[in-house]
């Protein structure tokens, strides 16, 4: 027994653990209200900033008010735009995501499909994407189709590491236990390595969504004929403000929607796997 | 151990409770309400079925949770920076920091420069056979190796009290016996701090345990604490007495029932362990 001095470590409950349900719901209040807030205080910065013309031109840059209140939302060109721009990403999306998957898969199972894509894909991997436009152009004409490849293409780069990395690292003993049953070539795929990659391949999945967004209003920028893209660099060059911001937003508006609807269908398709582990701080 | 001796009391546990979840209709009541003393330089081993709540108790005991009713107290010397150190069953040391880094890491978050911390934790990597492998990875060694990684972290930050959850049962029988020998050794030569070891193993409590606490099934309450009659220093001999046995058997006695609690509230509902891990 010592004589120093000493402290007292106590263990006790906190108003967490007293009332969890009242705890629960606040917690749940407060992540909503943060996710409302954290956009409605942007575009109320950008609101003042326009109204004040602090920063920013009002005679050049919309307010988000007069974005929301604009005559232009009640056009169906508007719509119009938001549908072509919405076709055109699916359609890229679906055909680089089927792409990736196959060749993803292809490679994490076989080391000889991965010895022989490898560095080409990987060479392909590094090009500029954008720089890609004037060769689609001219393997695939000047319609619908090299605007969509465009998207296709990014997408599928992403799907392709994000399905071939985990598949390649699912764990031995997962292997094991199915071989061990004389698991065909088929069925250790269907049982045991698509499950375990699966929740990884939707994490590439939600930044495809996200990219695809952004490849499609750049491509409709470039090749200006229809979609948001279009809209917005037409707002720019006729001098209306009102025009190009309502595209951005609604870019924006799309971005948001595709990614959660992706990460929805990951949840759906993954009921095992955990999206968060931490406790909420570090 | 805690009566008939002059030992102040370390760890002061008193109508702990815990319950999982928010939902009254999902919540789990894991836990309590438990009471426990534990005096300085004593080794309690807790035993209970499975999902009786006894890692949740020492995850409140280590602080990494909050128990939902009651308290803990854990008394300290003021001077000592780290009181408290835990041992995990598994996934606990880091694959990317080699052996002598893992071991070095509770002081390096002290804030214990890189080279003294690795220099305090030579001592105990090589009380427990690591020297070899100090710059190691993780992943290049057995369970076994691993797990000695995992005490030497505990014991580099020299904690006043050592908590363990399981720490051999990933381990195979003869390793695992292989380990408690050491274990002992080390805890009856030079180690010789407050203990809460949490067990499924009735040999490994008595080996090591001066009491052993047995807990009821879920949620865990105190069934009984039996002061373990074996005079220390004890050897591994001691497994193969005949008073060892009967002892053992004395102690499965008490859990049995607690076991065949588990066993129908498993066959009624079932669920498994309450998932502390």
């Amino acid at each position: 027994m010592s004589d120093s001095p000493q402290v007292v470590l106590r263990r006790t409950a906190s108003d967490a653990e007293k009332n969890p349900g009242a705890t629960a719901r606040r917690r749940r209040m407060i992540e909503v209200g943060l996710a409302i807030l954290g956009p409605l205080v942007f575009l109320g910065l950008w609101e003042v900033c326009v109204r004040n013309d602090w920063w920013l031109d009002g005679r050049l840059i919309s307010s988000p008010w007069e974005i929301i209140t604009s005559e232009r939302l009640r056009e169906a060109e508007v719509w119009e735009a938001v549908w072509v721009t919405t076709v055109r990403m699916l359609k890229g999306f679906v055909i680089g995501t089927v792409l990736g998957l196959i060749l993803g898969v292809a490679m994490g199972i076989n080391r000889y499909a991965r010895a022989a894509l490898n560095s080409t894909l990987t060479a392909l991997y590094t090009v500029p994407k954008i720089a890609l436009l004037p060769v689609y152009l001219l393997l695939f004409g000047f319609d619908e189709a090299p605007r969509v490849y465009m998207i296709a293409t990014v997408v599928f780069f992403f799907v392709w590491i994000y399905t071939m990395a985990p598949i390649m690292a699912v764990p031995m003993g997962y292997r094991e236990a199915a071989a061990s049953f004389n698991a065909t070539g088929w069925q250790m795929f269907r049982h045991v390595l698509w499950p375990a990659a699966l929740p990884q391949i939707f994490v590439g999945l939600r930044v495809s969504a996200g990219v695809a967004v952004l490849m499609v209003i750049a491509v409709e920028l470039i090749l200006p004929r229809d979609g948001i893209g279009y809209f917005v660099n037409r707002g720019r060059e006729l001098g209306l403000p009102d025009n190009t911001f309502l595209g951005v937003l609604l870019a924006a508006l799309l971005g948001i929607v595709f990614v959660g609807v992706v990460r929805q269908i990951g949840r759906w398709m993954t009921p095992w796997a955990p999206e968060d582990n931490s406790p909420g701080q570090i | 151990m805690v009566e008939g001796t002059s030992a102040p009391i370390k760890i002061a546990a008193r109508g702990v409770e815990r319950h999982f979840g928010a939902d009254p209709g999902t919540a789990v009541h894991a836990l309590g309400p438990f009471d426990l003393d534990v005096a300085e330089g004593e080794f309690v081993c807790v035993v209970g079925p499975s999902g009786c709540g006894k890692s949740t108790f020492l995850r409140i005991v280590a602080g990494l949770l909050r128990p939902s009713k009651g308290d803990i107290e854990l008394y300290a010397e003021a001077s000592s920076e780290t009181p408290v150190a835990m041992v995990f069953q598994d996934y606990s040391i880091y694959p990317w920091k080699t052996v002598e880094r893992n071991v070095s890491f509770g002081l390096e978050l002290r804030g214990v420069s890189k080279k003294e911390a690795v220099e305090r934790g030579r001592h105990w990597l090589e009380r427990l056979g690591l020297a070899d492998f100090a710059k190691a990875y993780p992943d290049t060694l057995s369970g076994g190796m691993r797990q000695r990684v995992s005490i030497a972290r505990a014991l580099t930050v020299e904690p006043e009290i050592l908590l363990m959850d399981e720490p051999f049962a990933a381990l195979d029988a003869q390793l695992r016996q292989v380990l408690q020998d050491e274990l002992l050794d080390i805890w009856q030569s030079e180690a010789r701090r407050t203990v809460v070891f949490i067990t499924h193993s009735l040999e490994e409590a008595i080996v090591l345990g001066d009491r052993v606490v047995v807990m009821s099934a879920r949620p865990g309450t105190l069934v009984q604490s039996v002061d373990v009659p074996f005079a220390r220093p004890r050897t591994p001999e001691l497994r193969a007495r005949a008073e060892f046995n009967d002892f053992k058997n004395e102690l499965w006695q008490l859990l049995k029932g607690e076991v065949e609690h588990y066993m129908e509230a498993v066959r009624a509902t079932g669920a498994t362990d309450g998932g502390a891990r």
